[in-house]
This record gives structure tokens, C-alpha cells and sequence, in this order.
């Protein structure tokens, strides 16, 4: 089978659109979805200028998304004055599986030749999730403790390194999944946040002074083809899964996904331009509400609903 | 033509491609166009409860576009791995 714009082999079928196409053509459409998406979500500000540039924070796991999001943003902004470029990858304490993830990420960092900084919950909080995961005082979910502890990190990191935007590499399956979660689980007002912290054209969102606003350039790519674009560039990704690894909602809401997506190519893309737009309404709707009242945390500072943070609160209970 | 499918990490699986056909059940088979009849990498998949939308499929190292007829009896799966930070 030729790939539909020249006369080389295909090297996938896009069911959602009918496209196939060849290695060469296959990146160069994923790379202009990403651009396409930087555009429309406004992510470079027009004051950015080369004497006032934009530091951008990059979530660098070491997976495959997040090596794809940065190779792509690095080469769309290596040669821009405007735009610098950090890595920040966090070590959760979960052997065997972050070391090998953390050395793909140094490598991919050497590779492009972009800062890269590395933040244990060791060094941060004295503790390590393996056992977290055997200590378990709250009975919750591995990913439930590491997420509270990964945002904290990413905010404040995101803050010291004088962050304008953060930026994760979040794809379409993950954001279908969010989206579909969300809207069956009711919340509307968690969509409203969901377009304010990320997802809305920065010029649209609520202002949220108290945090850097964050961005998901990747999520117009299904999944699929971050992994066949990582495989095709030969680029330095962590292949193993998190052995903590246990959202078992969100499992059953992927084959639920898969099937739909058999059945009906295109559902995920639907479901997600929907929400986006939904999002935005209720983001209207909820605008000016003073609903969270936001404080410092009164042990560690940072902004929080609470008295006491839940990452304070969570390494309390885990000590 | 038997087909091996190798899912890397898990499972080898064997797959006749004429029992795929008598699974699809299309009776016009015999009369419709040659590639038309033939199985796909997606009816592969199917047979071993994969979706192509949480796999590549590479024939000789090579990824194939999964709405192609299968020609090759040796045929490497690969799962998609989760990207970590979410």
C-alpha cells in the first residue's frame, strides 16, 4: 500500500481520517498537529521577544510521550529565541523502573542539548513509593499517593526555575479518557478546571495567578502513533510500565475507548473537541465564583483549599 | 498460509489465516475481488482480543498500516506502554 502523498510504502492506516501514509509524511503530520495545537492554544505570547524569553518546563518522564513532546517542541523552537527549553524529571524511588526511564531522559537532554534538572521524593519528602506502596496508611491506590507528590514537585519546580508555562505530554487517549471519566463521573465543575488549568488557549483561561499554567501540546495524536513516531526516530523511550501501576476506572474506560474507536474511527477526537468546548462554556459559567478558598498551607506554604495541604497531610500519615 | 504472531513480553499465538475467513463469515468471499477475501492485520488482532489502537504491527522490523492483507507468515507485535506522568 502507497502512502497517499508520494509513491513510498505506508507505514500506517489512520482509520479516523483514511489516511495512509509513509515514515516521512507520518512525522511530518504529527510534528504539525503539535504546531498546530502550540498555535491554537496560544502558547507563545506575543511580548515573548529574545530579550524577554519564555521558559518552558517540560514533564520528561522518560515514556515515550514525553521524550516525543520534547524532541518535537525542540525542534520547532531550537532555532527561536524566544522559547527556552527545561526537562524536569522526577524520581518517584520505584526500582528498576525509573532508573532505566531517568537514563533515557539524561540521554535525550545530551542529545538536543537542553537543561535538564532531576528531583527525588527521596531528597524532597525522605520517602521512596516502593514503600509507600507497602506502608499504604490511607488504602489507596499507588497512582493516588504518586500523583499528590508529583503535582507538588511539578508546581513548585515548575515556580523556581521561573516556569511560564509547564507542559506535559499528555495524548489523545489520555485526554479522551479524562474527558469521558469526567463527564461519567458527573463533575461538572472538575471540567471547568480542567479547561482553566490546561486545556483552554491561554488567552481564554480564568487567570490563576497562584499557579503556572500548564499545556498539553500532544493531545491532538493518538497514542498509537506517539509510539510509531518514538519507533521511527529511534528515540531514547523507557519501554517498561510502572509495576505500581493501577487506575483500574480508567482501564475500563480505554477498552471502552478501543472498541468505540473500532466500531467508529474518530470517536476519541469527537469526545475530546466536545468537551473542549464544553469546558470552555462551563469555565464561563463558573467564572468569578470565588468557590475555592484558596489559602497557604499552614506546614509547608503552598496554596491549598485546606488548612493543611494533602501532601502534608499524606507524609504524616505515612511517617 | 499459518501465521505466527509474535506478541513481544507475552504470548506466541498461531493463526490460520483460512480459519479467519470461515470466522468472518462472508459468503461473497468467493466471488469478491482476491484482496478483498484476504484476512487483515486487524482481523489477526482481533482473533487474539487486540485492539490495533494499543499495538504496532511489524512485519520484518517494519511497521505495516493494520487495514492491509496479511502477507507474512511471521508477523511482531508490539504493546504500547504507558508514557508515565498523568
Amino acid at each position: 500500500m502507497d502512502c497517499n502523498r508520494c509513491d513510498e510504502e505506508a507505514v500506517m492506516h489512520a482509520a479516523y481520517s483514511g489516511a495512509h501514509l509513509c515514515a516521512d509524511h507520518f512525522r511530518e503530520s504529527v510534528e504539525k498537529r503539535v504546531r498546530r495545537r502550540v498555535r491554537r492554544d496560544d502558547l507563545v505570547p506575543k511580548d515573548a521577544t529574545p530579550e524577554n524569553p519564555q521558559t518552558w518546563v517540560i514533564g520528561l518522564s522518560g515514556g515515550k510521550d514525553s521524550v516525543v513532546l520534547t524532541q518535537i517542541l525542540h525542534e520547532t523552537f531550537a532555532k527561536d529565541p524566544r522559547i527556552e527549553l527545561v526537562g524536569l524529571t522526577i524520581h518517584e524511588g520505584i526500582e528498576g523502573y525509573r532508573d532505566k526511564s531517568l537514563d533515557a531522559c539524561v540521554e535525550l537532554s545530551d542529545d538536543l542539548d537542553i537543561r535538564h534538572e532531576v528531583v527525588s521524593y527521596e531528597e524532597e519528602f525522605g520517602i521512596q513509593m516502593d514503600d509507600v506502596v507497602e506502608d499504604d496508611p490511607e488504602n489507596m491506590a499507588a497512582c493516588a499517593y504518586c500523583g499528590v507528590f508529583r503535582r507538588d514537585i511539578l508546581s513548585r519546580y515548575a515556580d523556581d526555575l521561573g516556569a511560564d508555562l509547564l507542559l506535559t505530554g499528555h495524548n489523545l487517549d489520555d485526554e479522551a479518557q479524562t474527558a469521558l471519566m469526567n463527564f461519567l463521573e458527573g463533575d461538572v465543575e472538575q471540567i471547568a478546571k480542567h479547561f482553566d488549568a490546561s486545556l483552554g488557549p491561554l488567552s481564554e483561561r480564568e487567570q490563576q495567578d497562584e499557579f503556572v499554567p500548564r499545556a498539553k501540546p500532544l493531545r491532538d495524536v493518538p497514542e498509537k502513533e506517539v509510539a510509531l513516531y518514538a519507533h521511527l526516530n529511534d528515540l531514547p523511550a523507557h519501554i517498561t510500565e510502572c509495576p505500581h501501576a493501577s487506575e483500574a476506572y480508567r482501564g475500563e474506560i480505554q477498552q471502552l475507548l478501543y472498541d468505540l474507536e473500532e466500531n467508529h474511527p474518530g470517536t476519541r477526537h469527537s469526545i475530546l473537541s466536545g468537551y473542549e468546548e464544553l469546558a470552555s462554556i462551563t469555565s464561563d459559567e463558573f467564572s468569578g465564583e470565588d468557590g475555592a478558598d484558596l489559602q497557604d498551607c499552614s506546614e509547608c506554604g503552598s496554596t491549598t483549599t485546606r488548612e493543611v495541604c494533602r501532601k502534608c497531610s499524606l507524609l504524616e500519615a505515612l511517617v | 498460509m499459518r501465521v505466527t504472531v509474535d506478541v513481544k513480553g507475552e504470548e506466541t499465538h498461531e493463526i490460520s489465516l483460512a480459519d479467519l475467513r470461515e470466522i468472518g463469515g462472508d459468503s461473497s468471499a468467493d466471488t469478491a475481488e482476491d484482496k478483498e477475501a484476504k484476512p487483515t492485520y486487524a482481523d489477526l488482532l482481533r482473533e487474539i482480543d487486540l485492539s490495533p489502537h494499543e499495538v504496532s504491527v511489524l512485519v520484518e522490523g517494519r511497521p505495516v498500516p493494520e487495514d492491509q492483507p496479511v502477507e507474512s507468515e511471521q508477523v511482531t507485535v508490539l504493546r504500547l506502554i504507558k508514557g508515565g506522568s498523568r
